[in-house]
């Protein structure tokens, strides 16, 4: 801490500072704001000339299932992020801990999903889906965000059990803890943070999927990002915007909670 | 840790397995391409009255995004349960656009239906038949016309141009004023190029009808040279909905776009009411957008029936004419009789109906229709 | 004195393992059901599209999709290579500054706003990236209109970003908080006492960044990066939405092929191509790790 006098300088770079950073990643959202509340906004006004409500009143039209398909949404963000992390914790600490011989590659196999572009891939997803009598149920949706997710699941699980210091473990060992005892009471605690920030990024990352949920889900299961899709790729900005809106809802919920809840484990876990 | 009660969770998504959506009542779906107003005009206007005419039934419908795109994905899933050899197939009606249909029937993914519905007869466009050199023939019916145009800013643009050549001399005028998509960024990009073509290699006939020779390439690229000095003069847009947004924002004065999208952005509040439409000689292309029946739909007798009613001359009056000021998908004569002459004119405000006839074509027979936009991209 | 850290931060490295080389069975095991969903719900499906950019209109064997891929595409492959990594390098830049400001800021409440700004791109999803940057960045967007209303261009100089640079500026907005995000909290958890010592020592901040907490978190950064690097590689509303001009990146010339011409082999060709590409960052990833694994 320097002295009071000399501070004043610095506080006001750091507000300019500040203020640029809150320019950069709102003024790219003041338009989704803008555009949710446009009745009417075109050339030379530089906002919106009309606002209102007719727009929500669409989304939320009795006949749009909006609120039902966002309640879907939901449901199988959740069950997307228990699948991907109920398989991927043991995959990552294998693959940050164990030997294995094609680490490497197996690695890469997680990321596949993630790398190639999906479009040409889809029609036999939908194929290989309908074959087995998993199209238009929920848990096919699920599997596919799966796969998608699973990446950030396994990378980041595994980044996480890897800083975990062995000698932490190994003093736990010595003192007579089974491998489960000591995995369970002190790997995994100190791996939560990393195993949260991976919960947060598989929810956000299934419930902003819209292609996959096409193929495998629809006409069965519909989910609110599909909504968005249509009407932003068509420039329905209005309609586009507010589903987004509504989007965000349940993502922040989500990272809020998982963090209240990281935030009280890890302090219980570690004892520190 | 809470995470055992994660592997709880996990075993309840098993039991989640069975399909949704398992009613008492019969559950007719709808899927369409194009923008979301189609899914709303099927949610909102022909679901309701269908379901009142027929009780027990409940019309879904569901959107997949504007577009050729949007047709792809539904053949897609077609193919895909024809491949895996599903019995009842999840789709029982839906709205596509000419290049899907084609390939549709030509993978007999499609039900042969138009004779058997009473709608069927009132149609007169050769579209119903063919689309781009496919033979559809009682395979489809047109849901409504749309078609490419101009659309201009009055303001700016005093005379709009009535030629290809005239639209030439103008940007070069006017440098970056007219914009248009390019060929991967949609149909109203892929139109303008067409059209150039027809309009610059003097074949526009053939190219409509055939036949396809290879060697008309030569002539195809000599025009498509023309057309890369002419880019040197316009701005290119981002897509369909992105030649729209540049005339929203007041960035470019002229530019090609889908009129039914046109008609819906002002809808909307998001193009000024003074914006104006041209169709220029000899013309752009324009396509319907068609209802179809899957091959092996699980409510097949329910679809036919659905469609005959979207089809009859009362809803395409009201629904498409008057909601939407959409151009009729049958015969227009059976559908203007339903509308009072100031509603039906209301469709032919900027283009008349001689410009329509005259200069709406249709999109270039699809080996042709291949050399251009391939040889648009070298 | 970092060499005397207790562990590298984050780094998927084959450390030596607790059991020895015993629990090789159990390592697979454990690895079994995660790669189970993959091969049966991704890899399959995609071996079965793969194959279409090996066969030619006869049904025989062919690299004549490839050979058209490259003929037509191969600009915008650099071109894609070219934006991804380039945005990949921002990416860090940012992540690096912000999470090293959250991780040393001297200033509470600076902290803690940064700590709630940063994060909003987060829960957008791409589509709606690049949707709102198409209206911001435009030559009448609100970009423009700020900096004229402030002053600092002229009305004239206002210039549309929707090119190559706004696709770069969509990637690094709505992909530096997921990266910042994995950083700062690698940051978090390193040894609270080896910063005080360097700052005792009067190290400058940026310089205890760089030369304390950088190796140390290096790990979590490159995993953070390689995730981005693919996910970007992938995306095809962003450049669709923002670039109308050529060259343009390769998944809309992917759509384009499937939706325009039906043309599922040069699709797949394109498919394949840019999988090397990712197949190459992650290897390029993987060498590194294992690199500084014998090091250490």
């Amino acid at each position: 801490m320097s002295a009071l006098r000399s501070r004043w300088p610095q506080t006001l770079g750091m507000a300019i500072v500040l203020g640029l950073v809150a320019f950069v990643i709102f003024g790219p959202l003041a338009n989704l704001f803008l555009w949710a509340f446009a009745e009417k906004w075109y050339f030379p006004n530089r906002i919106p000339q009309e606002f209102g409500f007719s727009f929500w009143g669409r989304v939320f039209s009795p006949r749009g299932n909006a609120l039902a398909s966002l309640g879907t949404s939901i449901w199988i963000a959740l069950l997307t992020v228990a699948l991907s992390l109920a398989v991927a914790i043991p995959a990552g600490y294998a693959l940050a801990r164990l030997k294995l011989r094609w680490r490497g590659l197996i690695l890469l196999a997680f990321l596949l999903p993630q790398a190639v572009p999906n479009l040409p891939v889809y029609v036999n997803i939908a194929r290989v889906f309908y074959e087995i009598g998993l199209n238009g149920t929920i848990l096919g949706v699920v599997l596919v965000h799966a796969s998608h997710g699973l990446v950030l699941a396994v990378w980041i699980a595994s980044a996480a059990f890897a800083s975990v210091d062995p000698s932490l473990e190994e003093a736990a060992r010595n003192m007579g803890a089974s491998p489960w005892t000591c995995f369970r009471t002190v790997t995994l605690p100190l791996a939560a943070p990393g195993l949260i920030a991976s919960a947060i990024f598989v929810f956000l990352e299934s419930l902003d999927e819209f292609t996959g949920t096409y193929f495998v889900g629809v006409p069965d299961v519909t989910t609110l990002p599909l909504l968005m899709f249509n009407a932003s790729m068509g420039g329905n900005y209005q309609i586009a915007s507010i589903t987004a809106l509504l989007l965000l809802v349940p993502s922040i919920a989500f990272m809020l909670v998982v963090e209240r809840f990281l935030k009280a484990d890890v302090l219980a876990g570690v004892g520190r | 840790m809470q995470f055992r009660n994660l592997f709880a969770i996990g075993t309840l998504a098993a039991a989640l397995a069975v399909p949704a959506g398992v009613a008492a009542q019969t559950t007719l779906n709808v899927v369409t391409a194009g923008d979301q107003n189609m899914v709303d005009y099927v949610n909102n206007y022909l679901a309701p009255r269908f379901e009142k005419m027929n009780p027990g039934v409940k019309v879904r419908a569901v959107g997949t995004g504007p577009g050729d795109a949007g047709s792809q994905k539904i053949y897609e899933k077609l193919s895909a349960q024809q491949k895996a050899n599903v019995a009842a197939w999840d789709t029982d009606v839906a709205v596509v656009h000419q290049r899907g249909a084609g390939t549709m029937v030509k993978e007999s993914l499609l039900l042969p239906y138009r004779n058997d519905v009473a709608a069927g007869k009132l149609v007169s466009r050769d579209t119903a038949k063919n689309a781009l050199g496919a033979n559809v023939d009682g395979y489809v019916l047109p849901m409504f016309h749309s078609q490419i145009a101009f659309a201009y800013n009055p303001d700016l643009v005093k005379a709009p141009p009535k030629s290809f050549a005239e639209l030439a001399e103008w940007v070069k005028k006017n440098p970056k004023q007219f914009g248009y998509n390019g060929v991967k960024g949609g149909m109203s990009g892929v139109g303008f190029v067409t059209a150039w073509v027809s309009a610059n290699s003097g074949m526009a006939d053939k190219l409509e009808k055939g036949p396809y020779s290879v060697a008309d390439r030569a002539a195809i690229d000599k025009s498509l040279a023309g057309l890369k000095d002419f880019n040197q003069h316009v701005v290119m847009t981002p897509g369909n909905a992105g030649t729209l947004d540049m005339l929203n924002r007041g960035e470019i004065a002229m530019g090609p776009v889908w009129v039914d999208m046109f008609y819906t952005w002002q809808a909307d509040g998001k193009m000024s009411p003074k914006i104006k439409l041209a169709l220029p000689a000899p013309g752009l292309p324009g396509q319907p957008m068609y209802y179809v029946i899957p091959a092996k739909a699980a409510n097949a007798a329910l679809a036919k029936k659905f469609v005959d009613f979207a089809a009859s001359p009362e809803v395409q009056a009201e629904g498409i004419v008057k909601q939407f000021n959409w151009y009729p998908g049958i015969d227009p004569q059976f559908v203007q009789a339903k509308l009072t002459s100031a509603e039906w004119n209301k469709l032919f405000v900027d283009i008349t109906p001689a410009d329509l006839a005259k200069n709406g074509r249709p999109f270039p027979l699809s080996d042709y229709f291949t050399d251009i936009v391939e040889g648009y991209e070298r | 004195m970092a060499r005397r850290l207790p562990s590298p931060g984050g780094e998927i490295t084959v450390a030596p393992t607790v059991n020895g080389s015993t629990g090789s069975w159990r390592a697979y095991a454990l690895v079994a059901p995660a790669l189970a969903v993959i091969a049966a719900f991704f890899v399959l499906p995609l071996i079965l599209s793969a194959v279409l950019a090996f066969r030619s209109k006869g049904g025989d064997f062919t690299f004549e999709h490839f050979a058209k891929a490259w003929d037509l595409y191969q600009t915008d492959l650099m071109f894609t290579v070219g934006i991804v990594a380039l945005s990949t390098f921002l990416i860090g830049v940012v992540a690096v500054a912000i999470a090293g400001y959250l991780t040393l800021g001297e200033n509470p409440r600076a902290v803690a706003i940064l700590r709630w700004l940063y994060r909003w791109p987060l829960f957008i999803p791409f589509i709606v990236t690049g949707q709102i940057m198409r209206t911001f960045l435009a030559k009448n967007g609100m970009l423009n209109h700020a900096l004229i209303g402030s002053g600092l261009i002229e009305p004239l100089a206002a210039q549309s970003l929707l090119d190559w640079r706004g696709i770069v500026v969509a990637f690094v907005w709505k992909q530096a908080p997921f990266v910042t995000l994995l950083l700062a909290g690698a940051m978090a958890s390193l040894e609270p006492q080896q910063i005080e010592a360097a700052r005792n020592l009067g190290a400058r901040r940026w310089r205890v960044l760089l030369d304390v907490i950088l190796p140390q978190v290096r790990g979590t950064l490159l995993v953070g990066l390689v995730l981005s690097f693919v996910t970007m590689l992938s995306v095809l509303s962003v450049p669709m939405m923002i670039n109308p001009n050529s060259p343009t990146m390769i998944t809309v010339d992917v759509a384009y092929r499937i939706s325009t011409l039906s043309d599922y082999a040069v699709a797949n060709a394109l498919c394949l191509m840019s999988l090397a590409v990712a197949a190459a960052g992650a290897w390029f990833y993987l060498q590194h790790a294992k690199r500084q694994t014998l090091q250490s």
